[in-house]
C-alpha cells in the first residue's frame, strides 16, 4: 500500500485539488501516519462498502472530492461499483488489484514451489476497465505500481473528471501473494517485463490473461452527465422554482450545524 | 394447436410442465411474464431437458413468482440471491440443469454483484431476466432499468439515473450467450431460450415485458395491447449487434436479437482441470488443503 | 433550535403512518435519505422522494439495503441529518453496517416497518418479531435506542424525536413500527415550525489541530465533525482511541465499548418515555408497544368491565428498557400481561426485571394479524385470578393458537 499512498499524494498534488475537500472511504486500512501525510479525511468502511459510503459523502456534501479505495477484487462491493458507474456518481474509484493468479503473460509465476502452485485460483479474473466502461464510467485506466509517474498523472486527470472514474492499480501484495504462490522474483521486475502501455485501447481487449502481456494505459475518457447533474436538471424541469438545485451552494445547506 | 380435453376439461398444452394446482397465477392481465413462462416451458420441451434434472430458481418480485408455477424443482429464494442460490445447486450437483428466472430489479439491482460474478466465473446456468423497467411487486418504484426521465413512484419527477444495458454488462462480465427479445417475439424468444438451454456456460436472455399496471399506467403508455403495438413498431432485430449499442431510452427503439454466442470454459470445467492438476502434483493428496495464513 | 418553516408541511392531513414518518423526517431537518423499495415501508420513501426535492433534501434509491445504509453513514459524516427506510429482509441486510454506525457513533435514524418473518415471510402483513434484532442485531456490544409508535400522528412526532435523540447521543435510533401502523390512515396534525423543537448536531468548533473525533463530553457523547472541514479525520470501525486511531489493547477495548454502552445506559432516564395509565395499585399491568398497545386498549376495557384492576404501561421507547420501573411495579402488582406479535421477545425482559416478584404472562401471536382483544382480556383475567407463582414466562393459549394447534400441529383454514 505504501507506494500507492505515495502515488496518491503525488496525484493529488498534481491535480491542484484542495486537500481539505478530499475524503477517502476505503475498505483497506491506512496507517494513521499516511492519512496525516495526505492531509485528507479518511474513513475505513465495512468491507466492500467504500463506494456506497462515498456515494453518501458526495451527496451529503457535493463540494467534496471522494476517492473510494477498494481491494479484494471488488468481491463484496462489485454491485456498488457497477451501480455507481451507471449513475455516474462523481467519485474516483481506485481498485487495488493484487491478484493471486497462477500464470501471467505466458509465464508461470509459480516456478519456486510446485506444492503451492496447484492451489492457485482457477477462476478467471474480471476485466475491470471493461466492466467499468460497460456500466458507464467516464474514465477508466489501469497501471501497475511500477508506473508511478503515469499513475500520478492518471489520478490527477481522473480527479478533474465529472463522473465516475476508475483506476485499476496492479500492486504487489508481498506477504500473501508471494508466500502463497511462492514468487521469489521481484514482482516489480515482473510488472516491468510483462506490461505494455496501450492508451485508448478498447477496454474489451484488455483482459488479463495467462497468454498475453498486461495492457496498461488510459482506456476510457468521455463525458456524461453526473447523477447530481441529472438530478438537478430533471427536477428543475418539472418543479421549476420550487426546486433548489442540489449542491448549488453547499456551504449554505442545512445551516451552520448541518 | 388443437385444444386437448381430459374429462371435459380443457388442458393447457404445457400442463405437464406447469403446476396447475397453483393456477390462477398472480400476474395482472396484460403482463408479459406469462408469455415468457410459456416460451420457457416450450423451450424446455424443445431442448429436451429432463424435468427431473432441472431446477428453477427465482428471487423476489413479480417474476420471482415464476418458480412457483413451473413444475421443476422450484426455489423461491430471498431478494437478489437466486443466482447465488443456483450457483450452489450447480456446483453441488453439476448434473442439474439450473435456470434462474427473475426480474430486472432482483437480478440487476440487489443481485447485480452475483450476476457479474456468476458471469465472470461462467457458471453453467441460464438466466432469464424479465425486464419490465420497474419494481412492480412493491408498487412501481424506479429500477436500475427504468429509462431516463420515465416516471415511477420513487422518481415522481422523472427518473434521474441512466438505466443499465443488461446485454452489455452481461457481455463485459463474461456471459457466453446473450439475447434480448420482447414479449411479442414468442417464436424467436422460444428459439433463443432453447438455444440457451443447450449452451454450456452463463447464458442470459433478457425478455422485455409490458407492465400494464405500473410502468405503462404511471407513464400513460396505454394498456398491454398498446405496448405490444409499440414493440411491433419499434423493435429492430439485429443479430450480432455490438452490445454497447443496446441502450434503451424512454419509448425509443429497442434492438433485439442474439448478440453474443461464444465459448469459454465453464466454472466446473476449470474446476475439474484444476483438481486433476492438484492430484497430479501431489499424489498422496486426498483433499486440497486451504492456503495457510490469516484464518 | 426550531424547525425550518420550509421543511414543515404545516396542516391537518389524512395520511398513513409511513407518509407521516417521511414528513416527520423532513420536518426534523433530514437532508439525505437513501432507501430501497420494500413492502410495507415503501410509502415512507415515496413521500420523501415526492417532497424532498422541494425542501432541499436529496434522495437516492440505492442498489440494495447494504448500499442504502452505507450511503447514510457517508452522508452523516458529510454533515447532514440522514435516514434510511426498510423492513423485514432489508433490515437483516443492514445489520453489519448498523454495528458500524454504533461503533463510529454516527447519528442516523432507521425506520423499520416490521412485517411478518422470518425471511420473506408475509410482506404485506404485520409482525413485531424484529424487536430483539433491533437490540442485538449486529455483532459486538453496543446500545441503540428503539422507539415504537402506535399511530400515524406518533409516527410524525416520534420521527422528529428519533432525530433529536440520534443527534444528542450520536447513536443509531430505530423507529420500530409495524405494518399496521405504517399502513394505518388517520388524522395527522403537523404543527407550525416554531412549535417543533429540533436538536442541532453537536459540532466541533475549536482549532483543527486539537480535534479528537471520539473525545467525549462529560455526558460521554463526543462532538461530531464533517468531512471537508480540514480536520484530517481518521475514522475506522476498528476499536479506536479518542483520535480515531486503531488500537488493540484490552484497556482501550474496554474503555471504548464501555462508553458506547454507557452513554445510553447512564442517560436512560432522559431517553426512556413510557405512557402509564392506572398502574398504581393495579392487580394486573399490561405491558405493550406499537400496534399491540392499540389492541390492548380494548382488552383492558373488557377486563375493567369485569371489575379487574388493570393498569397499562406502554413502552414508547422499547430500548433502552425501563428495568427500574418494571422492578418497582413488580413489588405492587400481581402480574404483567405482555401481548406482542411474536412468540416472546420483549416479554423476557419484563420477566427479567420482575425478579420473581410478579407473574409474567405472554399473549403470543404468530404475525400476519393482530391480537383478538378478547384474548388480551382473558389473559388479564387469568393473571388476576392466578394466585400461585408461575414458572418463568407463562404462555397464554389464545383463540387463534387453540384453533390452529388443537390436537397437535394441525392447520385449519
Amino acid at each position: 500500500m505504501n507506494p500507492i499512498i505515495n502515488i496518491l499524494d503525488k496525484g493529488i498534488e498534481q491535480s491542484g485539488v484542495d486537500r481539505k475537500t478530499i475524503s477517502i472511504p476505503s475498505d483497506i486500512p491506512f496507517p494513521p501516519d499516511a492519512v496525516k501525510t495526505l492531509r485528507i479525511d479518511y474513513f475505513q468502511t465495512p468491507r466492500g462498502r467504500a463506494i456506497a459510503f462515498g456515494t453518501g459523502l458526495k451527496l451529503g456534501n457535493p463540494a467534496l472530492k471522494v476517492i473510494p479505495i477498494v481491494g479484494d477484487l471488488m468481491t463484496l462491493g462489485g454491485n456498488h461499483f457497477v451501480h455507481g458507474a451507471r449513475r455516474n456518481m462523481e467519485i474516483l474509484v481506485l481498485c487495488i488489484n493484487n491478484f493471486v493468479y497462477k500464470k501471467i503473460a505466458g509465464k508461470p509465476l509459480t516456478s519456486a514451489n510446485p506444492e503451492f502452485s496447484a492451489y492457485s485460483t482457477f477462476e478467471e479474473p474480471f476485466n475491470f476497465p471493461h466492466l467499468g466502461n460497460s456500466c458507464g464510467a467516464v474514465y477508466t485506466a489501469r497501471w501497475t505500481a511500477l508506473h508511478t509517474k503515469e499513475l500520478a498523472t492518471s489520478v490527477a486527470e481522473a480527479l478533474s473528471k465529472r463522473g465516475l472514474s476508475m483506476i485499476e492499480i496492479l500492486a504487489p501484495g508481498p506477504n500473501y501473494y508471494r508466500t502463497i504462490d511462492g514468487v521469489n522474483s521481484d514482482i516489480l521486475q515482473f510488472y516491468f517485463d510483462n506490461s505494455i502501455i496501450k492508451n485508448n485501447e478498447d477496454p474489451r481487449n484488455v483482459a488479463i490473461t495467462p497468454e498475453e502481456k498486461i495492457v496498461v494505459g488510459t482506456f476510457t475518457d468521455r463525458e456524461r452527465p453526473t447523477f447530481i447533474d441529472s438530478y438537478n436538471l430533471q427536477h428543475k424541469k418539472i418543479l421549476g422554482d420550487k426546486f433548489t438545485p442540489h449542491g448549488a451552494a453547499p456551504t449554505e445547506r442545512g445551516g451552520k450545524d448541518g | 394447436m388443437a385444444v386437448e380435453r381430459i374429462d371435459d376439461r380443457e388442458i393447457h398444452p404445457m400442463e405437464n410442465l406447469l403446476r396447475m394446482d397453483r393456477m390462477p397465477h398472480i400476474w395482472c392481465p396484460t403482463c408479459g411474464i406469462g408469455i415468457a413462462v410459456t416460451a420457457f416451458t416450450a423451450a424446455l420441451e424443445k431442448a429436451k431437458i429432463d424435468p427431473n434434472m432441472a431446477a428453477i430458481v427465482s428471487g423476489i418480485g413479480c417474476t420471482g413468482r415464476v418458480a412457483g408455477y413451473v413444475k421443476l424443482d422450484s426455489f423461491h429464494t430471498t431478494h437478489g440471491r437466486p443466482i447465488a442460490f443456483a450457483t450452489g445447486i450447480k456446483v453441488a450437483n453439476p448434473k442439474m440443469k439450473v435456470i434462474v428466472f427473475s426480474g430486472d430489479g432482483d437480478l440487476m439491482a440487489i443481485g447485480g454483484n452475483h450476476f457479474i460474478h456468476a458471469a465472470r466465473r461462467n457458471i453453467d446456468m441460464l438466466v432469464v431476466c424479465v425486464n419490465n423497467f420497474i419494481y412492480a411487486m412493491t408498487g412501481g418504484q424506479v429500477a436500475p432499468t427504468t429509462p431516463l426521465a420515465a416516471y415511477a413512484t420513487t422518481s415522481p419527477y422523472g427518473c434521474v439515473e441512466p438505466p443499465f444495458n443488461i446485454p452489455y454488462i452481461a457481455d463485459s462480465s463474461g456471459a457466453v450467450y446473450v439475447a434480448r427479445y420482447t414479449a411479442l417475439h414468442v417464436r424467436r424468444l422460444t428459439n433463443a431460450l432453447t438455444e440457451a438451454l443447450n449452451k454450456k456456460g452463463f447464458s442470459v436472455v433478457e425478455v422485455i415485458s409490458p407492465c400494464g399496471m405500473y410502468y405503462s399506467r404511471i407513464n400513460r403508455l396505454g394498456d398491454g395491447l398498446d405496448m405490444m403495438k409499440f414493440y411491433h413498431d419499434n423493435v429492430e432485430i439485429r443479430h450480432g449487434e455490438d452490445t454497447k449499442n443496446l441502450d434503451i431510452g424512454f419509448q425509443t427503439k429497442i434492438i433485439c436479437g442474439k448478440f453474443v454466442d461464444r465459448e469459454r470454459p465453464s466454472y466446473m470445467e476449470r474446476y475439474n482441470q484444476w483438481l486433476s492438476e492438484v492430484k497430479s502434483t501431489r499424489k498422496n493428496l486426498d483433499a486440497p488443503k486451504g492456503a495457510e495464513g490469516e484464518g | 433550535m426550531k424547525a425550518n418553516p420550509k421543511d414543515v408541511l404545516t396542516g391537518v392531513y389524512y395520511i398513513d403512518g409511513d407518509v407521516a414518518s417521511g414528513y416527520g423526517a423532513l420536518a426534523a431537518g433530514c437532508k439525505f435519505v437513501a432507501g430501497y423499495p420494500i413492502t410495507p415501508s415503501t410509502e415512507a420513501f415515496e413521500a420523501v422522494c415526492h417532497r424532498g426535492p422541494q425542501v432541499g433534501a436529496v434522495f437516492i434509491q440505492m442498489e440494495d439495503e447494504l448500499g442504502s445504509i452505507s450511503a447514510v453513514m457517508g452522508a452523516a459524516w458529510a454533515g447532514v441529518k440522514t435516514m434510511t427506510i426498510t423492513s423485514g429482509p432489508g433490515y437483516s441486510l443492514m445489520q453489519e453496517t448498523i454495528g458500524f454506525g454504533a461503533m463510529l457513533e454516527i447519528p442516523f435514524v432507521l425506520l423499520n416497518i416490521q412485517r411478518g418473518g422470518p425471511s420473506t415471510g408475509v410482506p404485506t402483513k404485520t409482525g413485531q418479531a424484529d424487536m430483539m434484532q433491533s437490540r442485538w442485531g449486529a455483532h459486538g456490544d453496543y446500545e441503540v435506542i428503539a422507539i415504537s409508535p402506535d399511530s400515524p400522528q406518533e409516527m410524525f412526532d416520534y420521527t422528529i424525536k428519533a432525530f433529536n435523540l440520534a443527534e444528542r447521543y450520536r447513536c443509531p435510533v430505530m423507529i420500530m413500527s409495524d405494518e399496521c401502523v405504517g399502513h394505518m390512515t388517520e388524522k395527522v396534525v403537523i404543527p407550525e415550525a416554531d412549535k417543533i423543537e429540533i436538536e442541532a448536531r453537536r459540532m466541533y468548533n475549536g482549532p483543527a489541530s486539537e480535534y479528537m473525533p471520539f473525545k467525549p463530553d462529560p455526558d460521554l457523547v463526543p462532538k461530531m465533525a464533517r468531512a471537508g472541514a480540514g480536520l484530517n479525520l481518521y475514522i475506522t470501525g476498528l476499536v479506536h482511541d479518542e483520535k480515531g486511531h486503531p488500537v488493540k489493547s484490552a484497556n482501550y477495548k474496554s474503555a471504548h465499548v464501555r462508553r458506547l454502552v454507557d452513554k445510553i445506559r447512564l442517560n436512560k432516564d432522559k431517553i426512556i418515555e413510557l405512557k402509564e395509565d392506572g398502574t398504581d395499585g393495579a392487580d394486573v399491568i399490561v405491558v405493550s408497544y406499537g400496534i399491540s398497545s392499540r389492541v390492548a386498549v380494548k382488552g383492558v376495557e373488557i377486563a375493567r368491565q369485569k371489575g379487574i384492576k388493570v393498569g397499562t404501561l406502554r413502552l414508547v421507547t422499547v430500548w433502552p428498557f425501563p428495568d427500574e420501573r418494571i422492578a418497582e411495579l413488580a413489588q405492587t402488582t400481581k402480574a404483567f400481561v405482555v401481548p406482542e406479535i411474536n412468540y416472546g421477545q420483549v416479554v423476557f425482559d419484563v420477566a427479567r426485571c420482575t425478579h420473581g416478584k410478579a407473574n409474567v404472562v405472554l399473549v403470543p401471536h404468530g404475525g400476519a394479524g393482530v391480537h383478538n382483544p378478547s384474548d388480551v382480556a382473558d389473559a388479564i383475567e387469568f393473571a388476576a385470578k392466578h394466585e400461585s407463582p408461575l414458572e418463568g414466562v407463562h404462555e397464554f393459549k389464545t383463540r387463534l393458537e387453540k384453533s390452529v394447534f388443537e390436537g397437535g400441529l394441525k392447520l385449519k383454514e
